[in-house]
């Protein structure tokens, strides 16, 4: 699992202040559509789950199906990478460490999310240290919406990362160059990371770091296939 | 031709289990003159329902097996298949779906949406059936169809709009007024045969005004000229029904019909509604695979003059022998036609030929494309594809979940037995979810199937339609047993007791496999062990997996590799290497630790979302494990992998920790170790029945 560790994207936050995210903290993965977004959160999910943490995966719009066969995928390829070997047993740990949280047809609702994360807790004892969100339109959500996210990290001490899709065509940035959607929302978010394809590889860039300077250059360039970072 | 098919209604009737499709149905027969009295389900005159054809449905009141009959209305033909409505049930309501073009549902007025209303609901998804729906029980106290309508909107998702709304309400039933035509309905005669129509009564002219806004708003959105003529004020009743037509065919409107059919009120509405909105075979894609094409995907065109292709999607024995309900999507059936089985390519003559009203039958002499027929005699299975042998087609296969549950039966007396032996028959043909086998060692029969109930009524049938006495074991799980360890042996069978010797020596290994096959690989050299022997070998060994040596069940995952042996000239032979293997078997098996594994079971819980913390805990103490939780609306399903060992009374507790308001399905998902305290306790639990079984 230490394996994993080493070459995980989240490895990008080690060049960052407080090394991490940090509970009670609410971090974004930016990237436009097609770039792998889902798949760089689900390693960023693995991180967590290799470390022993547990993790609740909120879906807004992939069915749980999908997810898990997203981890399935994603966990076959690193068992070749890492040539882990005892592929059974590993599987099965992390599933039991891992809930799927699936929001169809709308029906999110950040009232209806505590009741399911007080049910995780109460009902089977699952208390979850980190929670990967995906789907979530950071163009069209409400700034209440984030402000409550980030009442549940406190509330139930989590970590909360999300995905949010940004757009070639707009090039909107805050004040302190952090782009569109994020920016607008940049002071609800603790650590900002971007997904960024160039002619070179695929580079993961700290765009925020908590309250502290961020140095223009800090990032990891991934494998484009396993989305590991290059040692 | 084509003529003909579009006005063919290919129609099923699902409901929760007490809405009264039944009572529903024996209306729509009697209004269409297919039956000439009608009859209560529970009837108090002893003849009861015309679609309860099997005397145990009589008796409690519900429909267990569907029965398809045809009735005409305005000159269309509907063929209904009346479906069951209880869950342990549900592949007949799968098979329903399967051959039906759309589908009425019933709601009970004063119940509303209710769990079963919702799976039922689901499966009409699943399958894409445009939908009407039809509240009954008007004349109930307590009725109120305005909550129901909410309840569809809200529990169900469905963009649910009142065609009709009722003229009083419980007791006062007296009629409907239809919103397209604005006219009030009452039903006259002494089974509300004959209709009156008259004004709006002037107490409800608001309301009928209001409800035709929002039936308008919602039909408007399938249709711009109706939205135009809405806007000049003057939409035609044929552009409401076109539109709400168009609406229904897209699954996104359904027009709601209500009534009362125990009071004889609103059924001829319905079956307006049946052949005005609800498609014909033409508007409803069908795909059949091509087996000799790869599988490859084939529209099927509901032309009557191409070849034929013929789903058996339910086979019953009757009065008049073995009855085959065929749902024909292309070509046409003539009686003495020769059809062949896609599956066997046996051929098959067609004798009699009927139309089936549910226990009575009308001959002909030809059947088209998109009808609903039955032969006489035909050996097959349910879900078998007839064509006229030109192609290989099948319609796609209907999903046929796997059993859960087994039980051992015992008949109790020989005319019992052989009693027994011809329902158990007739039910595996019968109901694909229906299994049977003798177990090899005990000599019991054992049948399996989808759930406790499901069993049930399978013994209780035994019993009522076949005289078969019989009783019953308790429900068994089927553990399997595995070897944890790698383990070499070496063994030598011989025997001299006079005669022939016997001599065999044979040496390997034996190791856990990666899934839960058996593989036996051969790697003797030099000939130590002649070829011709080795397959007695691999038999030997094939054997011993049958009945574990741990708890007597079958082994599974374990790879056996012979490297070395040694044979005589005279002494050895397939049967003395045969025994060798069955000693290297037993002598290293023990020591390769052999694990207990158990089913685990794929857990899927639908619940009102309020019920989600008392689902999740039930699944917990079932030492399950819960994958996910997906919220889709009011409604939560849980999935969940759970030991089936666990699971045995799960609906009793599901139901009351939900108010009845949650339902679960489950299915096999893979062996897994069982832990070693359970294991221990097993082990003496099935040491303690072998020794009382002695």
């Amino acid at each position: 699992m230490n394996d994993f560790i080493k070459v995980s994207p989240l490895k990008l936050l080690e060049m960052s202040s407080s090394k991490g995210l940090g509970k009670g903290k609410l971090g974004a993965l930016m990237a436009r559509a097609g770039v792998g977004k889902t798949a760089c959160l689900i390693h960023m999910a693995f991180d967590k789950l290799f470390r022993k943490e547990k993790l609740v995966h909120v879906s807004l719009e992939d069915s749980p199906e999908k997810v898990a066969s997203y981890y399935n995928v994603i966990f076959s390829d690193l068992v070749k990478a890492l040539e882990i070997k005892n592929e059974t047993e590993t599987r099965m740990f992390l599933d039991r460490n891992r809930m799927i949280l699936a929001y169809k047809n709308k029906s999110f609702k950040t009232e209806r999310l505590k009741d399911n994360l007080n049910n995780l807790i109460n009902q089977i004892e699952f208390k979850a240290d980190s929670l990967i969100v995906d789907g979530l339109d950071f163009e069209n959500t409400d700034r209440f919406v984030l402000e409550e996210f980030r009442n549940i990290a406190l509330e139930f001490d989590v970590e909360i990362w999300f995905s949010a899709l940004s757009h070639r065509h707009i090039s909107d940035v805050n004040e302190q160059g952090i782009p569109y959607p994020c920016g607008r929302v940049a002071d609800l978010l603790s650590v900002i990371i971007q997904l960024n394809p160039t002619q070179s590889g695929i580079f993961l860039k700290l765009l925020k770091d908590h309250d502290n300077p961020v140095k223009s250059d800090t990032s990891i360039r991934l494998d484009p296939n396993t989305f590991l970072a290059t040692v | 031709m084509k003529e003909d098919i579009k006005k063919i209604r290919n129609i099923g009737i699902s409901a929760h289990i007490d809405s009264g499709k039944t009572t529903l149905t024996e209306r729509v027969l009697y209004y269409t003159k297919r039956i000439f009295a009608v009859h209560e389900v529970r009837g108090k005159d002893g003849v009861g329902a015309k679609m309860d054809s099997m005397e145990l449905e009589k008796e409690r009141g519900i429909t267990i097996s569907s029965a398809a009959t045809y009735c005409e209305w305005n000159n269309h033909r509907i063929n209904i298949i009346d479906t069951p409505g209880h869950v342990d049930f549900t592949i007949e309501v799968e098979r329903s779906l399967r051959v039906l073009d759309s589908s009425v549902l019933v709601l009970c007025a004063v119940g509303g949406v209710q769990s079963q209303t919702i799976t039922v609901d689901r499966q009409m998804n699943r399958y894409n059936v445009p939908r009407l729906a039809f509240i009954n029980k008007c004349d109930r106290s307590g009725a109120n169809p305005y909550r129901v309508l909410e309840q569809m909107r809200e529990r169900l998702n469905h963009n649910a709009v009142l065609m009709q709304i009722p003229i009083g309400l419980e007791g006062d039933l007296k009629g409907i007024v239809d919103l397209v035509s604005m006219q009030a309905v009452y039903f006259e005669g002494a089974f509300g045969e004959d209709l009156r129509i008259d004004n709006i009564p002037e107490s409800l002219v608001e309301e009928a005004k209001a409800r035709r806004e929002e039936l308008l708003d919602a039909a408007s959105m399938f249709s711009d000229e109706l939205m135009e003529s809405i806007l000049e004020e003057k939409p035609t009743e044929k552009q409401i029904h076109e539109a709400v037509r168009k609406g229904v065919l897209q699954r996104e409107l359904i027009p709601v019909f209500l009534g009362s059919a125990y009071k004889n009120i609103g059924v001829q509405n319905l079956l307006d509604g049946v052949t005005n909105y609800l498609p014909s075979p033409t508007e409803v894609e069908n795909i059949a695979l091509d087996l000799e094409n790869e599988e490859n995907e084939v529209k099927m065109s509901s032309n009557p003059d191409d070849i034929l292709v013929a789903l058996a999607f339910k086979l019953e024995v009757t009065s008049y022998g073995q009855l085959t309900y065929l749902r024909i999507y292309q070509g046409s059936i003539k009686k003495g036609d020769d059809l062949v089985n896609t599956r066997d390519r046996k051929k098959i003559k067609v004798g009699r030929l009927a139309r089936m009203h549910a226990d009575e039958m009308e001959d002909i002499t030809e059947a088209r494309a998109g009808d609903i027929v039955a032969l006489f005699g035909v050996d097959c299975f349910s879900g078998d594809t007839f064509t006229d042998g030109s192609k290989r087609y099948s319609m796609t296969s209907i999903f046929v979940p796997e059993p859960v549950i087994s039980l051992s039966i015992f008949p109790k007396d020989n005319k019992s037995r052989i009693n027994m032996s011809k329902s158990i028959h007739r039910f595996t043909k019968e109901d694909p979810t229906f299994r049977t086998h003798v177990d090899p060692e005990s000599g019991e029969t054992i049948i399996s199937g989808m759930g406790e109930l499901h069993l049930d009524i399978y013994v209780e049938r035994m019993k009522r339609e076949f005289k078969a006495e019989v009783e019953t074991g308790m429900p068994q799980v089927a553990y399997r047993e595995a070897i944890s360890n790698k383990v070499e042996f070496d063994y030598i069978h011989k025997k001299q007791t006079g005669g022939a010797g016997q001599y065999g020596r044979v040496a390997g290994f034996m190791e856990p496999s990666d899934d839960e096959s058996y593989e036996f690989v051969n790697e003797i050299k030099g000939g130590v062990i002649p070829t011709e022997y080795i397959p007695a070998i691999d038999k030997g060994f094939q054997s011993c997996l049958k009945k574990g040596r741990l708890i007597g069940f079958p082994v599974v995952g374990m790879k056996i590799t012979i490297n070395d042996g040694n044979f005589h000239s005279v002494d050895s032979s397939e049967m003395a290497f045969t025994q060798a293997a069955i000693g290297a078997f037993n002598s290293a098996y023990s020591h390769a630790k052999p694990i207990i594994l158990e089913p685990i079971m794929k857990v899927s819980v639908e619940c009102p979302s309020e019920y989600q913390g008392n689902v999740m805990s039930s699944i917990n103490q079932r030492r399950g494990m819960i994958i996910s939780s997906t919220e889709d609306g009011v409604f939560t399903t849980v999935d969940s992998e759970v030991p089936l060992a666990e699971m045995f009374g799960y609906a009793t507790t599901l139901r009351s920790l939900s108010q009845g308001k949650a339902e679960f399905t489950m299915e096999f998902s893979r062996y897994s170790r069982l832990p070693e305290s359970l294991a221990e306790e097993l082990k003496k639990k099935l040491a303690e029945k072998s020794k009382g079984g002695k």
